[in-house]
């Protein structure tokens, strides 16, 4: 009795566990109909993403029509719930105030140039998809030889108020003070479109800022600006979901496998001007 | 004019400045299409003068002006919002009920003190947390409802407090309650040095809605950095931008200086030149005031006489003056149910105040009778004033009684007791009937002398405008005004002004008319017109106590004479036995200090 028990038992683990197996070993697909049996809580519900539209080319007005919103995050967000089979909107405001939204609940998840970090991820929950980088972006042919981060001594670089960059330019400062070079007059600034201008007005001689950015403003405007050159930094770029909405961290997470698998997302940075080797394998993050 | 000026020159600078960075810019692009998701032609790098265009182009962008109309819907509700909120704190800091006072005090400290960004975060985020979830326009009206409410609550009451106490001492004389003087004596007059905040504060306001966008409000500074963010064309678009702002800011500043001169009281007249004169510095056109004998004179016919045969002013004038006696008499007989002539009407029985340490009245005995002309005599701080006040109950006794037909006004009986103040204290004013005259006229400086006289009758005694109109016009011909009815008080000389005040204490059918040293602030010439209107009215009966220093008026027109000195009547007879006869050696001393040697 006792054996044919647990014969039986180790029969229906064993099938329980191909089905299992199978079901997570299969690649996700698109299958909008069953938003109700695979996302459940999603149902009948408008996912709303925050982010800020200054800054491409993640999300950035259409330039045509400046009712409409274009940019990778865009444009992922699109296909990703598209094949969930939920709708969603972007709602905008300044970067500082959309994660305290999502933290605090008034918006589902925010969209946009958000790296990770630990500390976020007390606060939100991440599906990463991209690498970042840092870009140097300096005058059309670089006339000040700008090359590596042993250039900057001496010369004036820009960067955002507590960013990565200003963190490897004050570690550069450091490297120049050491080697007896001249020190890097630095200057940070609040918002991306001022420090665009420090460059463009030629108070400073480089501006330091995410890769994807700068790759797309030297390819834009090839005659007024160049890429000096870039560093890996080794962050990572993904979605902020609010805690506890697991059905939208899955939702994102096997969206992003699909558009992953069939080229989509890659096509998509080539539409931005954005390296496609900056893609990395979907992953879900919640510390 | 000066404003315009600076205005024009701020704009061609910025003109000059734009020409040159766009043109430099201009110079240096060419923007190919590398079918990029986001690039696209620019349809203005080719043109001649394309900054120019791409600017106009920007102007009448609607993506702008749709952010300008969130800006200004934000405005506009949250700006009615927080001036009745501000109104509401104005009035609970200068309460005198201290949680309320202190209240209002801790509510104002916190919101000016603390950063409008973080406040408009703390409620967008922190407050769904206690179950008030509101959207971004929500929030964005509600943060900025509170936190104009703390910054009008001051502006409006140094408005307040600007406006000088008489006007609501003399509106509470004539029976008005507090809500009623401040809605139309207090914040008329308060509306000149609230304006001109409130036009700033608007204008403030209207430019930091953009920092709403930290809530996801789009409105037009963070819709024009979109653009910029989208394009970098700065330049274009913030100027643009300011255009639309200038715009804006245009109209406010015309609705402030239509309401500024809505509450102007150095215009001659109710007619108004309009918003234009005032924006350009001058009058379009000078009209004097039309004096209005005609209605006087409809006034008389009305009154049920034959005034066919009147067709100047003047006229109108000698036949309105000779109404005059008639007219008091009426009002003297007015009352519906007399005490008869003769009887005692106002009694005081040991009046007794404190100022503080400081005894003002020390037991003061008084009984007045109907129809009796009473005057009191005394140095200053004799407590004579504060006694004719405790009458009408402007000020409270400690203690004491004091009836008008045999009623307290505004007290109520204890059973063996001091008689306590109830409250509803206008209405009882109002119903004692007690009229008085300020020293210093206290008349309503934002309405004309018809506005005044009519002001009481109307709002206290709910008489019809029109009748309200016939009698104030027969009351000012009466006291010899007709040419001056539609003047407002600082036109006047102050002869004018005290006579206008007496038309007023009178339509209100006083049974006692109450004068506080109705001559004092007169100059000497000026005193004689006053008393003559006064001697009318001894002459028709009315009952009257007066406080003055006119020993002549007191000896021709006075019943009795009462000498105060030190809080206790000092010595009370006819006029022959106190002024010309003394008893008591104060009254001698005082007598002989005010009379001419």
């Amino acid at each position: 009795m006792s054996v044919r028990l647990s014969l039986t038992a180790a029969a229906a683990l064993a099938a329980g566990l191909l089905v299992a197996g199978s079901a997570f070993a299969a690649d996700p697909t698109c299958e909008p109909d069953k938003v109700a049996t695979k996302y459940p809580s999603l149902a009948g519900k408008t996912v709303t993403f925050g982010a800020d539209p200054q800054t491409p080319p993640y999300v950035v007005r259409d330039g045509a029509d400046l009712n409409k919103l274009n940019g990778i995050a865009v444009d992922m967000a699109k296909a990703v719930m598209d094949c969930a089979g939920v709708k969603y909107k972007f709602t905008l405001g300044a970067w500082s105030g959309i994660l305290p939204a999502v933290s605090s609940g008034q918006i589902d998840a925010m969209w946009d140039d958000l790296y990770y970090k630990p500390d976020r991820a007390k606060n939100v929950d991440y599906v990463m998809y991209m690498g970042a980088g840092t870009g140097v972006l300096v005058p059309a042919g670089n006339p000040q030889k700008i090359e590596k981060l042993d250039d900057f001594c001496g010369k004036t670089v820009a960067y955002g108020i507590g960013s990565i960059e200003e963190a490897a330019t004050l570690k550069q400062q450091e490297v120049c003070k050491s080697e007896g070079k001249a020190a890097i007059n630095t200057m940070p600034f609040q918002d991306l479109a001022a420090g665009l201008r420090l460059l463009e007005s030629g108070r400073t001689d480089a501006l330091m800022w995410d890769l994807g950015y700068i790759d797309f403003m030297a390819k834009n405007n090839s005659t007024k600006y160049s890429r000096a050159f870039s560093i890996v930094s080794g962050f990572q770029i993904g979605v902020g979901i609010g805690k506890g909405k697991e059905d939208l961290v899955k939702a994102i997470y096997d969206g992003i496998r699909v558009i992953q698998a069939d080229g989509t997302q890659k096509k998509i940075f080539a539409k931005y001007n954005t390296d496609p080797a900056l893609m990395i394998p979907a992953e879900i993050r919640t510390k | 004019m000066k404003r315009s000026a600076k205005l024009l020159a701020g704009v061609a600078v910025l003109f000059m400045v734009g020409t040159a960075v766009a043109f430099a810019q201009a110079q240096g692009q060419s923007i190919e299409d590398q079918a990029s998701g986001l690039s696209m032609q620019d349809p203005y790098a080719a043109m001649a003068f394309g900054w120019f265009w791409e600017f106009l182009n920007y102007c009448r962008s609607t993506f702008l002006w749709e952010g300008a109309w969130v800006a200004v819907q934000i405005t506009a509700i949250s700006m009615t919002l927080g001036l009745l909120l501000g109104l509401v704190l104005a009035l609970m800091r200068l309460s005198s009920q201290k949680l309320l006072n202190a209240s209002a005090w801790l509510y104002i400290f916190f919101t000016r003190g603390t950063p409008q960004l973080l406040q408009l975060v703390f409620i967008f985020n922190a407050l769904p947390y206690v179950g008030l979830r509101f959207d971004s326009f929500t929030t964005a009206v509600v943060g900025f409802s509170l936190n104009q409410a703390a910054f009008s609550a001051e502006t409006i009451r140094g408005g307040i407090l600007s406006v000088n106490r008489n006007q609501s001492i003399a509106a509470t004389s004539l029976g008005m309650g507090p809500f009623l003087t401040l809605r139309r004596i207090i914040l008329p007059q308060a509306m000149r040095a609230i304006l001109p905040g409130i036009g700033n504060d608007t204008i403030s306001m209207l430019k930091l809605t953009s920092i709403a966008s930290i809530v996801f409000v789009n409105e037009l500074t963070f819709r024009s950095q979109q653009i910029v963010g989208q394009n970098n064309k700065f330049f274009t678009v913030f100027a643009a931008t300011s255009v639309i702002y200038l715009v804006m800011v245009s109209i406010i500043s015309v609705a402030q200086a239509w309401a500024e001169r809505r509450f102007d009281l150095e215009k001659d007249t109710r007619t108004d030149g309009g918003a234009m004169s005032r924006l350009l510095g001058f009058r379009l056109s000078r009209e004097e005031a039309v004096p209005d004998a005609a209605a006087i004179a409809a006034a008389g016919v009305e009154a049920g006489e034959d005034r066919s045969s009147i067709d100047t002013p003047a006229e109108a004038a000698a036949v309105a003056a000779r109404d005059s006696d008639d007219l008091f008499r009426t009002i003297v007989n007015a009352d519906a149910d007399p005490v008869p002539r003769g009887e005692p009407l106002v009694v005081c029985h040991n009046v007794q105040k404190d100022y503080g340490s400081n005894k003002v009245l020390r037991g003061v005995d008084l009984t007045v009778k109907r129809g009796e002309v009473v005057v009191l005599l005394g140095p200053s701080g004799s407590g004579k004033s504060t006694f004719l006040r405790t009458i009408n109950h402007l000020e409270p006794v400690d203690w004491g009684t004091i009836t008008v037909g045999g009623e307290f006004v505004g007290y109520e009986p204890v059973a063996g007791g001091q008689p306590r103040p109830t409250g509803r204290l206008a209405r009882a004013r109002a119903r004692a009937r007690l009229s008085m005259v300020f020293q210093h006229f206290n008349l309503f400086n934002h309405l004309t002398a018809l506005e005044n006289v009519m002001e009481a009758p109307v709002r206290v005694f709910g008489v019809p405008q029109a009748q309200a109109r016939e009698t104030a016009l027969r009351l000012l011909a009466a006291v010899g005004l007709q040419n001056h009815v539609n003047h407002l008080p600082h036109r006047l000389s102050g002869g004018q002004q005290q006579r206008v005040a007496i038309a007023r204490a009178l339509a209100t059918s006083p049974r006692v008319m109450l004068f506080d040293e109705p001559t004092s602030a007169l100059d000497p010439e000026l005193v004689g017109e006053v008393l003559t209107v006064m001697r009318k009215l001894a002459e028709a009966g009315m009952t009257m106590i007066v406080v003055t220093h006119e020993i002549r008026f007191a000896r021709e027109v006075a019943d009795r004479v009462v000498f105060m000195d030190g809080g206790v009547v000092v010595e009370e007879g006819t006029p022959e036995a106190v002024i010309d006869n003394p008893r008591q050696e104060r009254t001698q001393r005082f007598l002989r200090a005010v009379s001419p040697a």
